[in-house]
């Protein structure tokens, strides 16, 4: 099957500065491919070159299988697209934006305006002027431009940007809805790991331009680190106690002690029994996975561990 | 042209539910409104002085109170006044796309880039014509208002074939202008340039440069340094031209070649 997006070792550079960084990615379709990075790491640059947006200095990206060219007329009508902030013409209603849209792309049912009005819960907004949305119903209606013309590709940056919890949560059953019912693929920038851990099934993770990892959601749970978190009346005196024993036992800065041996991972009766015969009883001991947060700043090498 | 249509359809409704047409007409008729009141000074200056329109103490330049000056103000007023007001109009149309943050939603669509420009130029041209045909009715209005005395017929068609042909190569030189609100994101990029020019053409009319210099033309055929037709052969009307399409090939290449940041 033709991949959905494929890009080869693209390259976009301005001046001295390297926005992408021979980025070759593949993503399958069908596919929920998250793309994570920090701020600036180039993944709005990446979204704005596979949309034609502006024209790569090397490499390539094919889009549903046509190359890229900036200006080119395909494949933009299987395309649905979010980039940066949702932006509309503030004095259109939600309703007149979505009509602008839907007329710029021939072939639209004239009903889809308020299908996707009613899918992305716009109805009680349908006749308000955008210039006067909040951030998440600005959202909503960024998505629903996207997702009108029932596109055969979504890609989105940063979908949940501004929503509450509830909206964050019904945009990732839309989204995997139209994934798992219809073969939508969609391909979304985030820079929250936890975010989009939760929808995708890939997650490609960008750092200063350049594809630094690649995994599935279940190679993820696999690479988080574990250790072990202790609490106990006296943490310094406890952890200075496992120090003596040889374990590399060290207080956290939320006043927890937290010891990263696979042996004292495997064994945390063991560490319980040397704590009590140290005077230092725990009070709590727990195996705890590491965030989803410190895992993806320990791989950009954002921590000191 | 690929959708152009729909597009077209797009680009009136923006402009129609905005506030800048209303405004851009009241900014527009002030021309006829204080080319009417320089009738009413140039036809009774003492009354002028009474009625406190004008200091006691100013000089009333040449000029009489007729039909033919009236719309020869008209047509300089297009002129000066459309270089200004128009340059808004097309820096609104294309810039607010910029300021908005609304330009990358039309640059990956089945919709050419091409047929949305072109749309954009279609309604900066005909937002601008209705304003020159708003200038000459509202004079026609405020010329009978004053009770000018009755012209022949000729006066008239003479004073609007110039107001048209003046309206002309002022929207004409709006292409430029929306090439520099494209390539300059924004408001600013080409008001700035709009005032620049502006400057230029007065200097350049001033050393007796200004057949040649683009921003000039309008001003010079509608008899700002005195008779138009002496001043201005065929030359000048085809440097208008050129730039004008300079200005469309520029902006189309822009749009299809540029990135899009």
């Amino acid at each position: 099957m033709i991949p959905a997006i494929e890009t080869n070792n693209l390259v976009k550079r301005y001046g001295d500065v390297t926005a992408v960084d021979d980025l070759s990615l593949c993503v399958a379709t069908g596919e929920i491919y998250a793309f994570l990075g920090l701020n600036g790491a180039g993944k709005t640059t990446t979204i704005r070159m596979l949309l034609g947006m502006i024209t790569p200095t090397a490499g390539e990206a094919i889009v549903l299988g046509a190359r890229i060219r900036a200006g080119e007329k395909q494949p933009w009508d299987a395309i649905g697209y979010l980039v940066e902030t949702p932006n509309a013409y503030p004095e259109l209603t939600v309703r007149e934006n979505l009509d602008a849209i839907r007329r710029l792309r021939p072939g639209t049912d004239a009903r889809a305006v308020e299908r996707v009005i009613e899918n992305l819960g716009l109805r009680a907004y349908a006749d308000r002027r955008a210039g006067t949305l909040s951030l998440g119903n600005a959202q909503r209606l960024g998505l629903a431009k996207a997702l009108m013309h029932a596109p055969r590709l979504l890609i989105l940056d940063e979908p949940a940007n501004g929503l509450d919890p509830a909206g964050i949560v019904e945009i990732r059953k839309l989204l995997r809805g139209l994934a798992d019912e219809q073969g939508v693929t969609v391909f979304m920038a985030s820079h929250i790991l936890g975010e989009v851990a939760r929808l995708a099934q890939r997650i490609g993770i960008i750092h200063r331009g350049r594809l630094i990892q690649e995994l599935n959601v279940d190679e993820l749970e696999r690479n988080r680190r574990q250790r072990l978190v202790i609490r106990a009346r006296d943490n310094r005196a406890a952890c200075a106690a496992l120090v003596a024993s040889g374990f590399f036992a060290s207080v956290t800065q939320d006043d927890l002690i937290a010891v990263d041996d696979a042996r004292a991972i495997e064994n945390p009766d063991d560490i319980a029994t040397r704590l009590v015969n140290a005077g230092h009883p725990p009070t709590m001991l727990n195996i705890a996975q590491e965030d989803l947060e410190h895992y993806f700043l320990r791989l950009v090498g954002m921590t000191n561990e | 042209m690929n959708n152009l249509s729909q597009s077209l359809w797009v680009e009136f409704l923006k402009a129609r539910r905005s506030k800048m047409p209303v405004l851009t007409a009241l900014g527009f008729s002030l021309a006829p409104i204080v080319g009417g009141l320089f009738m009413i000074i140039l036809r009774d200056p003492e009354f002028a002085r009474r009625a406190g329109l004008i200091s006691a103490k100013a000089q009333i330049a040449a000029g009489s109170a007729d039909w033919q000056t009236y719309l020869g103000l008209l047509a300089q007023a297009e002129a000066i006044g459309g270089i200004i007001l128009f340059g808004l109009i097309a820096t609104w149309v294309f810039g607010r796309e910029f300021a908005d943050r609304t330009v990358k939603d039309w640059l990956a669509l089945p919709t050419a880039r091409a047929a949305i420009v072109a749309s954009k130029l279609i309604v900066v041209a005909a937002w601008t014509l209705a304003l020159s045909a708003l200038n000459f009715g509202i004079g026609l209005i405020i010329g009978n208002a004053v009770a000018l005395a009755p012209a022949p017929i000729e006066i008239f068609w003479r004073g609007g074939i110039t107001l048209a042909i003046t309206a002309l190569l002022t929207i004409a030189l709006v292409t430029p202008i929306v090439f520099f609100a494209s390539a300059g994101r924004g408001y600013l990029p080409p008001m700035g340039i709009t005032i620049l020019l502006i400057i230029f053409a007065q200097i350049l009319a001033a050393m007796g440069w200004g057949e040649y210099f683009p921003w000039s033309v309008p001003a010079l055929f509608a008899g700002v340094a005195g008779e138009h037709t002496a001043q201005l052969g065929a030359s000048s009307f085809v440097i208008v031209a050129l730039t004008s399409v300079a200005g469309i090939i520029a902006t189309f290449v822009w749009w299809e070649r540029a990135d899009q940041q």
